[in-house]
């Protein structure tokens, strides 16, 4: 009999101690959760969709054969290969994310930071990179001016 | 009269208010364990935290003049710098301080890793003093940044890539540094509050802990020595020692501060202010982080696209990660210091990692390259060279310990510098020298405890 009511007694302790123990998980993760949306920033904002060289820009890529520039919120390099053609890859390598150039003299395109090498295409070449640069669509209009497509890609 | 009120003045109106007789009598009879042992160890965590200090002072007095941001972060740092009266000698000590700082502590590590000072019961100091190393790197990293010139933008962004390659939060671990999906400004506050405040806090708190730890448990006696043969007074005998080392400290910073403000030119050691940040600028040839992460960056390009159904990075990372937990654990590890018996395998296995990161080291540094070191033959001649800087530091290294020390467990050693002549004399990919040499390593040292296993069975049967 005195057994019996210390074990009952003993399950309801561990019943409330399960009531303390996950209602307390329940308030740290009510606490947790607004930080934890608060740390990772919004999307960006800003210009979405094809983008025209300015002419600063355009007067880069005539005298160093290319250029960097902002298309839907990423970096995309430019370039003008020696058949006269416009090109356009991403400029962040897929390595570690430096910003790669193109060397004129090679036609490839090199990252400085772990000697990283990709043809136009952005294939690689030689070096480190997993994947390939992605490519984008480049295109000289009527009044000389480029336009470039760098579509956002879904998985990012 | 009570025992509390004797004394005299300031002395007594404490004690009879606070008790304080007590903690004078503990300090008066704490000792430090002397022997035939060096004790030039037992100073290096008070050097390391006399550069801290200097750090937290210079540091708030670089605060008066920073501006995080944009367009006033670089601006404000080139105006101390040139404007500000003194503003350079600050800017400067606090730069050596960090880097002396780092040296310090490397070598407080690898002395107590060297001397078995992590041995039951100090496993807490141990692993409290590896968190502060992992903060003292966090705060070279987050600072580094801060001058938001062309370097800093690049070392931090493929500094903080690295993190993309952990598995499932690696893209949301990512953006909450960063701030965004690329290094902006947003990642310039982000880490200016982690390097003037989370860290410091954090660092803080825990040297207090690390210190609680130490003083509850006094220094550790050499090994061996179940109590120490003698001991040297900590007041004032280790204290004026450590006065006496601080103010020797302080004469060097101030002379490296004064005539090298911009540092000692080598690559990785190098504070010049440069041009300022420009994201749409490519990475320029030659860039390379500090001296202390030049071997994590040389192994990122030691690794091909894709290994194992893993890409390249994320495979670095995961070695990193198991060495430098192995690292972490190593007071569990180590059973023979756990008995308070020599464990040279542990010994030779700190003197292995320092070749391994020697090696890697130097090739980053592009020792021995003739002209652009991005060529096949040019990255080949440092592998040469730099092989044979590391064969020379690893025969001093081995000699001295055989004739002066008297080791005679040399396998890690061994394997370390086996890695070294594959790939750098017999020009063997250097992922596949390492694989070799660990293979026989591991393989080596397992045939060794099961040989010593079954010799303590069969020494167990015979009793």
């Amino acid at each position: 009999m005195a057994g019996n009511t210390s074990n009952q007694k003993s399950t309801r302790r561990g019943f409330f101690d399960f009531l303390l123990g996950a209602s307390s998980v329940a308030w740290l993760g009510s606490l947790l959760y607004p930080v934890i949306r608060y740390l990772k920033p919004l999307d960006r904002a800003g210009a979405i969709g094809p983008t025209r060289l300015t002419k600063e820009e355009l007067a880069k890529l005539e005298k160093e054969r290319f250029v960097i520039v902002p298309v839907s919120g990423r970096r995309v390099l430019v370039l003008q290969n020696a058949a006269q053609e416009v090109l356009a890859v991403d400029a962040k390598c897929t390595h570690e994310g430096c910003t790669v150039q193109f060397l004129p003299a090679e036609s490839a395109i090199w990252c400085a930071c772990h000697n990283a090498r990709f043809d136009l295409d952005g294939r690689v070449l030689s070096g480190p990179p997993p994947r390939p640069l992605p490519k984008y669509a480049a295109e000289r209009q009527e009044d000389g001016g480029i336009l470039i497509v760098a579509e956002r890609r879904q998985s990012e | 009269m009570s025992d509390l009120d004797r004394g005299r003045g300031w002395r007594r109106w404490l004690d009879s208010r606070y008790q304080i007789t007590p903690l004078i009598e503990f300090l008066r009879h704490k000792e430090v364990p002397k022997g035939p042992h060096s004790m030039f160890w037992y100073y290096l965590g008070g050097t390391t935290m006399f550069f801290f200090v200097v750090q937290i002072l210079t540091g708030v007095l670089l605060l008066m003049y920073y501006q995080p941001g944009e367009a006033t972060a670089y601006e404000s740092i080139r105006y101390l710098t040139t404007k500000v009266p003194f503003g350079w000698l600050m800017r400067s000590i606090h730069c050596w301080s960090a880097h002396l700082m780092i040296i310090s502590l490397v070598a407080h590590m690898f002395s107590t890793m060297m001397l078995k000072a992590y041995r039951p019961p100090r496993e807490l100091t141990w692993v409290t003093g590896y968190i502060l190393f992992a903060l003292t790197l966090g705060f070279g990293f987050s600072g580094y940044l801060l001058p938001w010139n062309k370097l800093a933008f690049f070392a931090t962004s493929v500094g903080t890539d690295l993190v993309k390659s952990v598995p499932l939060v690696g893209n949301w671990m990512l953006q909450v540094l960063r701030g965004g999906p690329d290094v902006t400004a947003n990642t310039l506050y982000r880490f200016f509050g982690l390097h003037v405040v989370i860290l410091p806090l954090a660092f803080v708190a825990l040297i207090g802990v690390h210190l609680l730890f130490v003083q509850r448990q006094g220094m550790a006696p050499p090994l061996g020595a179940k109590v120490a043969p003698r001991g040297m007074k900590f007041f004032p005998s280790f204290a004026l020692r450590d006065l006496l080392l601080w103010l020797f400290c302080f004469m060097v910073l101030l002379v490296l501060a004064v005539f090298l403000p911009y540092g000692p030119g080598i690559p990785g050691m190098d504070w010049e202010l440069g041009e300022k940040a420009d994201p749409l600028a490519p990475a320029f040839p030659g860039i390379k982080p500090e001296w202390y992460f030049l071997w994590e960056y040389q192994l990122l390009k030691e690794f091909p696209p894709h290994l194992f159904g893993l890409e390249g990075p994320q495979l670095c990372l995961l070695v990193v990660t198991v060495l430098l937990g192995i690292w972490a654990i190593i007071p569990w590890l180590d059973r023979q210091a756990r008995r308070d018996q020599p464990s040279p395998g542990f010994s030779d296995f700190g003197w292995g990692a320092i070749l391994f990161l020697t090696f890697l080291t130097l090739k980053a540094w592009d020792i021995g390259a003739s002209g652009p070191a991005t060529s096949p033959a040019s990255l080949k001649a440092i592998s040469w060279i730099c092989a044979w800087w590391t064969i020379a530091a690893g025969v001093v290294i081995v000699g001295v310990r055989f004739w002066v020390h008297h080791h005679r467990w040399f396998f890690f050693t061994g394997a370390a510098l086996l890695h070294v002549v594959l790939h750098g004399l017999l020009g063997l990919s250097y992922l596949v020298a390492g694989a070799i040499a660990a293979i026989l390593a591991v393989g080596v040292v397992t045939a060794c405890i099961f040989r010593d296993r079954r010799r303590q069975a069969n020494a167990g049967g015979s009793r």
